[in-house]
């Protein structure tokens, strides 16, 4: 009898295992970037998954150490694709502080308002995509048709329209060319007109609510526990933001409010991000109303020598903090440098929490209203 | 108040605390690692509730690796940097994912990188590369341009050469 009652629980066993699917989620699915994750499913729920990072794993962090500060400052903005001046803004603060340098004050504020630009573009990119793990195409091809506008600008003050290569250790490369205010001021009345077609579009569309709300709710107290930082952070309701709490370069002559909201669910991290993008508008017109004349780099060679010590600095990038620890030997190139990317807490604690036990469904929803970026993750 | 966590801890810890400092809302401390996991606990008892990151260093003249823990109050917010130092050979080191759960990662990286084994972490599985059978690749004694001439542009490796 006993026997009967073993062999039974074991055959039950094997049923029940035989019952769950495994289905990928990327790399190649749309909605997922460069990732692959192992769904595990008991029918439409996922009750177990496997991540398998790395796909876009270049070893920035050994690279580095092989070259100097001119090479590496460019070589940063490949940490993130979407977002590279907060990649740039991060390296050029630590070399200073490691240096001793200061950028003079037209320098700073002119890596405060390109950072600005680069968090409304990685926002509205952000929103595309968001829309096409949705279904919603009309406002991916609208956002994306958007995100020309800061590109635009981007080239016309850097020359580069995705991977600028702009902040150097000492300031800016460049001074802001002829007339860039008034195209900036211009694309600045333009989005925040589009904010508006967003919201009947998108952030008030039934279908968007009703696919994100009470999805992946994320409490403040895991959140904290895990790591994790940035706009997910604070709409679960934590208001924590390096530009208010340690400012660097422009922000302490910036009014500004952080945003944040209270339940933590997807639906809160999209409103958070709209919320952001009129933020760094107003942050923008500021800037452009009080950037002072004068030098905008001060003289500093790239290839000299940086004293033997430590460095650390920490910024707000568009996904949250992004830091740099920098060991100088004494000689131009670094030690070692440790990039903290906000994506990798996001995609490996947060999003496999949040994952288990929501259905196959919300899971293009639930991880894109993460906006992890895969390059950021693997650095 | 940065002083008095400092004090707080010294006091506590009067043996273990090598050096410390502190600058504009910024702690530095310099532990030995026999009690680094009670200073840390000690840390997040005080508000010290967010692991930022933790970084290594190879310090291979020395025959030394140095784990670096960020930390961050988010009510005092006060950032708080904890150095600890082990063994280059055979190194080992008590996890910390009891007190934080998001060390975890933290740790799968720095052992699939430096090959640290972290006591008590239960996953410590390769998160970024696949089939890896040389020296863990962040360290000082893995030479990058003679492993990728030797991978790439071998003498069997016709396509490239």
């Amino acid at each position: 009898m006993e026997r009967t009652k073993g062999i039974l629980a074991k055959s039950e066993l094997e049923e029940r295992e035989i019952s769950f699917t495994t289905i990928p989620f990327g790399p190649q699915h749309p909605a997922s970037g460069h990732v692959h994750v192992s769904l595990k499913c008991d029918g439409e729920e996922v009750v177990d998954l496997t991540f398998h990072p790395g796909y876009l794993h270049r070893g920035f962090e050994r690279l580095m150490e092989y070259r100097n500060h001119a090479q590496n400052s460019m070589l940063v903005d490949r940490i993130n694709v979407l977002d590279p001046f907060s990649c740039e803004m991060g390296y050029a603060n630590v070399v200073e502080i490691a240096a001793g340098i200061e950028a003079p004050q037209r320098g700073k504020f002119i890596r405060t308002i390109m950072a600005e630009l680069g968090r409304i573009q990685s926002h509205i990119t952000w929103l595309g995509i968001m829309c096409m793990a949705l279904g919603l195409d009309s406002g991916t091809r609208i956002a994306w048709g958007d995100r020309e506008k800061i590109i635009r600008l981007n080239e016309l003050a850097t020359g580069g329209r995705i991977y600028p290569c702009y902040f150097i250790p000492g300031g800016v490369r460049r001074d802001l060319p002829q007339g860039f205010k008034e195209e900036a001021l211009k694309a600045l009345d333009y989005t925040e007109n589009q904010v508006k077609l967003y919201d009947n579009l998108v952030f008030y569309n039934t279908t968007f609510v009703m696919r994100l709300e009470n999805v992946g709710i994320l409490r403040p107290d895991d959140a904290i526990a895990m790591g994790i930082t940035g706009p997910n952070l604070r709409a679960s309701g934590v208001v924590a933001d390096v530009r208010k709490d340690e400012p660097y370069d422009a922000y302490p002559y910036v009014n500004f409010k952080v945003v944040s909201l209270e339940k933590g669910d997807a639906y809160s991290r999209a409103l958070c991000r709209r919320g952001e993008i009129i933020e760094s508008i107003s942050i923008i017109r500021q800037l452009l109303e009080r950037i002072p004349e004068g030098d905008f780099r001060v003289k500093w060679g790239l290839t000299k020598k940086v004293a033997k010590g430590e460095a650390y600095f920490c910024c707000e990038a568009a996904r949250g903090e992004f830091c740099y620890h920098m060991v100088s030997d004494g000689s131009e190139r670094p030690y070692r440098v440790k990039v903290r990317a906000p994506s990798f807490s996001q995609n490996l604690a947060a999003f496999p929490y949040l994952a288990k036990g929501a259905y196959i469904a919300d899971i293009p929803a639930i991880y894109w209203s993460l906006d992890s970026c895969p390059a950021d993750m693997d650095r | 108040m940065d002083n008095e966590i400092i004090s707080a801890i010294e006091s506590k810890f009067p043996k273990e605390v090598l050096s410390s400092a502190s600058e504009d809302k910024k702690i530095l401390l310099t532990v030995k690692e026999i009690k680094f996991h009670q200073i840390l606990s000690n840390l997040k008892d005080m508000g010290f509730d967010h692991l930022s990151d933790v970084a290594l260093v190879d310090y291979i003249n020395e025959g030394e690796f140095e784990l670096i823990y960020h930390l961050w109050s988010h009510s005092k917010k006060i950032r708080a940097i904890v150095k600890t130092r082990i063994p280059r050979e055979s190194p080992r080191i008590k996890s910390i994912i009891d007190l934080w759960i998001g060390a975890q990662i933290h740790e799968r990286e720095g052992h699939e990188m430096f090959g640290v084994e972290f006591e008590g972490n239960p996953n410590l599985t390769p998160l970024f590369l696949e089939d890896w059978e040389e020296l863990p690749p962040f360290r000082k004694d893995f030479d990058i341009r003679e492993y990728v001439k030797r991978e790439y542009y071998g003498e069997d490796k016709g396509y490239f050469g």
